[in-house]
This record gives structure tokens, sequence and C-alpha cells, in this order.
């Protein structure tokens, strides 16, 4: 109980995104989040809610998970080869842990839908982003020569947007090799 | 014998709306006895536990909510047109709720359970095979069709997760774009 007084909004944040992340929201009750983080339910009653610990978590898994991943993709200029090492990067947070589970973001799509405004901001532009981090690389991709239709670069870019939703599904099925060829073959399709 | 006081598959039907609603882990079975307005007595007499109701449901949802869907595999018409009445009929309102019950679960708990995992995996493979058989229909051959199929299923994936936040218009485009880039891989 004395914990709170010493651990910072910040430090809170980070733990909570640890167990929403594997617990989800509706999963986890407020009893269980004030044993997980030590703190006591009155704070999370009081101080910090449940609702304010969950966008804060997924505010924290854009900035720590997802940001660097898409700048470091936004950076490259192998256009369709970036993409693939991107993917492959994917697959392996996934089959390895690096990630407990699936993409956050993604299982909280599944979870919640539409049903909380400010958890749907925060899809809104975190897929925003990505898109736009695709159709950077897809320009890129254009340029090398690797693909014609450039007036398709928008659907493309739509269609990529579908891959870590996929993934999320498939990775808990198929084995590296298998997710490996799946991201080889989607990429196929844009010609 | 003594009679049962309720049908087991009503109570799977209000189950399924429950955990689909609030998901497995976010529904105990106090919740499950309200819900169904069945007994703990009876339901652990029945189902073992709240996983054994989970199991059991799975069942029962494929019967009650896919089998007129698979069945427009099954039907006439143009191939992108049949592709998209399939793939929107789960977002429609003829679901208890939009999308796919097995996806949804499969999303909260088949990383760690292995019935749930199988389950996911059978259900699947059996839309992939329905895949298969409307192609070769079509005209392709049957390596092109099991190709194409899995990438259906990564398409019926991401529509049971994506698709799910989109507008009836964003859906549409979505499906649409997605079914047409696949089928224009004649590679």
């Amino acid at each position: 109980m004395a914990r709170v007084l010493n651990a910072s909004y910040n430090d809170l944040i980070e733990r909570a995104q640890e167990i929403f992340w594997i617990k989800g929201y509706k999963g986890l009750s407020v009893q269980e989040l004030s044993k997980y983080l030590e703190v006591s339910q009155s704070v999370l009653y009081n101080k910090y809610s449940k609702d304010m610990l969950f966008t804060g978590s997924l505010d924290y898994y854009t900035n720590t998970y997802s940001d660097p991943f898409l700048s470091q993709l936004r950076a490259s200029n192998k256009g369709l080869e970036s993409l693939k090492l991107f993917f492959y990067e994917l697959i392996d947070a996934l089959k390895n842990k690096t990630f407990p589970k699936s993409c956050l973001m993604v299982n909280t799509i599944v979870e919640l839908r539409n049903e909380n405004r400010e958890v749907v901001d925060r899809y809104d532009s975190y897929l925003e982003v990505l898109k736009d981090s695709y159709i950077v690389v897809l320009k890129k991709s254009y340029k090398l020569g690797q693909f014609k239709k450039k007036e398709c670069i928008d659907n493309y870019a739509d269609f990529l947007l579908g891959i870590i939703f996929s993934m999320s599904i498939l990775y808990k099925l198929n084995d590296v090799p298998e997710l490996r060829k799946y991201i080889d073959e989607q990429l196929s399709f844009i010609i | 014998m003594r009679y049962k006081e309720y049908n087991p598959n009503k109570v799977l039907e209000k189950a399924i709306e429950l955990f689909w609603k609030n998901g497995v882990n976010g529904c105990s079975i106090n919740d499950l006895v309200e819900y169904t307005g069945v007994n703990r007595f009876s339901l652990y007499n029945e189902f073992d536990n709240k996983l054994g109701i989970l199991y059991a449901s799975f069942d029962l949802y494929r019967d009650r909510f896919c089998k007129s869907k698979f069945s427009i595999l099954d039907g006439e018409g143009k191939l992108i047109q049949v592709l998209f009445e399939f793939y929107i009929s789960f977002l429609n309102n003829s679901n208890p709720i939009s999308g796919c019950y097995i996806i949804h679960v499969g999303t909260e708990l088949a990383d760690t359970d292995m019935v749930v995992k199988e389950n996911l995996k059978s259900y699947l493979k059996d839309i992939e095979s329905l895949f298969s058989k409307l192609l070769v229909r079509h005209g392709y051959s049957e390596i092109k069709s099991n190709f194409l199929s899995k990438h259906f299923i990564g398409l019926y994936c991401t529509a049971m997760s994506f698709c799910l936040i989109h507008t009836r218009e964003e859906q549409k485009k979505y499906l649409l774009n997605g079914i047409q880039l696949i089928l224009s891989n004649h590679g």
C-alpha cells in the first residue's frame, strides 16, 4: 500500500500496460489490477481510474513498441524488401514472445470495437500513422521500379494495413516458415 | 429420470452472447448464472465449469450462426460477389454481435488454451476448403485455388477484426479491394 506514494504515474502505466496486454480490458477486474500494480483499490477508484490507465497503456504501447518500429520502416530505402523485413520482425516478436500476445491495438479493436470514444480516437491515429508509413515505403518502392501500378498505392496501403490483423490470428496457428511465406505471398500481390 | 428444467442449447446461446460481449475472462460463473437464468449447480452438472460451457458453445455457434453463411460459398454468381457476400454476412446483423465468435475467442485465448486453438484451426481449415472448392468451380486449378484460399483466409481474419470498426461503406471498400487484389494475382 505504501508503494503508491513512491510510484509515479508513468511507472504505473508501464505496469498496467503489461497486464492489460495479457488480460484485455474487460477480462481484468479493478481488484486484479490493483493487486498487479500493488496499489489499493481506492487509488484506482479515486485517483487513477481503470479507464485512464487503459488509455494510458495504449499510448505507452504506441510510443514504446509501435513508433520506433515505424520510424525505422519509414527511414528504410529498400521498398518492398524493407516491408518484408518489417513483417518478419513482427513475426519474430510474436513468436518469441517479445510481445506477450498479438498487437495490443488489434486485440483492443476486437475486444472493444467502437464502444469507447477515447479508445476509438487512439485507433484512428494509430491506423493513420501505420497507413502513412506504408505509403511512404510504397512510394520509394515505386521509384525503385518494384511495381507498376502507381495509381494503386492507396489500395495497396489499405491491403497492407490488414496484415497486422491477419497475422494476429495466423501466428497462433502457423510456424515461422509458414508465416514468412504468407508475408512473401501477400507482398507479391503488389504488382 | 428427472426432466431438465432448462434447455442446454438455450443456455449455450446465452453463453455465446455473454462471452462474445464481455470476453471469456470478463465473465464469471455468477454472470453466467444471472444471464442464463440457470443455477450454478445445474451449470456445473451439465458442463463441469466455465470452460466446459465455452467449449460446448463452439458447435452450437457453427450450427446456429455459420451454416447459412457457409452455404453462401456454394452459391452461383460472380466470384467477387459471392466472396463479398460471404464476408459481409458476418458483419451484418444476423449475429448477436457483428464479427466472428471463433475469431473473437481465439484472439483472447488461443495462445494459452489448446482446445480453443484447435477449434480455431479446424474452423479456419473448413472455411479454407470451402474457398478452394468455390475457386475450382470457377475454373482455377487446384494448386492455384489452394494458394488463393490461404489468402482469402487471411482476409477473413482481417475482416473479422479490422472491419469491426469500419462503417458499412468502409467495410465494402476494404473487402472489395482485398478480394480484387488477391484475385488479380494470376502469376
